[in-house]
């Protein structure tokens, strides 16, 4: 299904909507999705797909994904959030998530943004000098 | 034999008796006008024969004399034509030759230079087939290398990991986290 111009634009302006204190809260996205429930917009599908697509998209950017292999100090998280926090200039909040595949050491995710500190990348480097 | 010496037996005899030639004839039996007569007709005689059978007949050996003296002198003529079309045709028989052997000089030098281009050609053709077969085996070799040393690393990085997976203790891997939470956030 197309989206049409102005329902791109009408979601960007409820996405701006959503913000409180620089951050997506809750409280606002709901305050948003009741104001569609209620005025019923054209084609209100198309504007909740791309509405809901910004969202993530910013959820992901203010959430750090920290994929980890053994166990992580919940210090050490706190650590890497407060980082991110300082470099992203924005709230991050960091989420782990186990992932034996790294050996050791961690990857973490912001948005599309990928820092990996892992044993798995080390030696996948190691495997592509030649 | 013996009649003249009896004729002069005879004037020796009657030579005081009888004087002059006169007595001779009378002797002899010589008659003069028939002496003159059979002179005359000798001479006629002569005439007729000198002009109506020499005189052709020298004639006819004249002009035989002269077509012999031409045929001769036209055979001499042709012995030198001939002479010289004989030098002629050997001069132009040599000219030839020489002129044969030069081109044959000249074809063998050709063949000779076309063999020895061809064969220049050839080892040329030769040591570029070569050079291109030694790039060839060298590229393949080194894609080989390349092959073998990409297998070897991915052999011992998958063994890395598999030692890894099962000796780093919990210890371990906290350790490495820190120190790699401690490295992304110096970032």
């Amino acid at each position: 299904m197309a989206v049409t111009k102005q329902t791109r634009l009408l979601a960007k302006q409820l996405f701006k909507l959503s913000f409180a204190d620089g951050a997506v809260t809750s409280d606002q996205v709901a305050g948003v999705l009741g104001w569609i429930e209620k005025h019923q917009p054209r084609h209100p599908l198309a504007l909740l797909r791309t509405y809901q697509r910004y969202i993530a998209a910013e959820v992901a950017r203010s959430r750090a994904v920290v994929e980890h292999a053994g166990p992580l100090a919940d210090a050490t998280l706190r650590l890497i959030e407060a980082a991110m926090t300082r470099k992203y200039r924005r709230p991050v909040a960091a989420a782990a998530q186990p992932n034996a595949a790294l050996l050791a050491g961690l990857r973490i995710r912001v948005g599309c943004d990928v820092y990996e500190a892992s044993a798995s990348g080390q030696l996948a480097q190691l495997s592509t000098l030649n | 034999m013996l009649q003249p010496l009896l004729i002069i037996a005879a004037v020796e005899e009657h030579g005081a008796a009888a004087s002059g030639i006169t007595r001779i004839f009378e002797d002899f039996g010589i008659n003069v006008p028939s002496i003159i007569a059979q002179i005359v007709s000798f001479l006629v005689v002569t005439f007729v024969l000198y002009r109506f059978a020499f005189k052709p007949v020298l004639a006819t050996i004249d002009e035989r004399q002269h077509k012999i003296e031409s045929g001769l002198k036209f055979a001499d003529e042709m012995k030198a034509k001939l002479e010289v079309a004989a030098r002629e045709s050997a001069q132009i028989i040599r000219q030839a030759q020489l002129d044969a052997q030069k081109f044959i000089d000249e074809a063998r030098k050709t063949a000779k230079e076309f063999g020895d281009r061809q064969q220049a050609e050839a080892l040329q053709r030769a040591a570029d087939v070569l050079t291109k077969a030694q790039q060839a085996i060298g590229l393949e070799h080194k894609k080989m290398l390349t092959e073998a040393r990409a297998e070897i690393a991915r052999l011992v990085v998958a063994t890395t990991e598999r030692v890894l997976a099962r000796q780093l203790t919990d210890a371990d891997r906290s350790s490495y986290n820190d120190a790699a939470a401690r490295e992304l956030t110096s970032l």
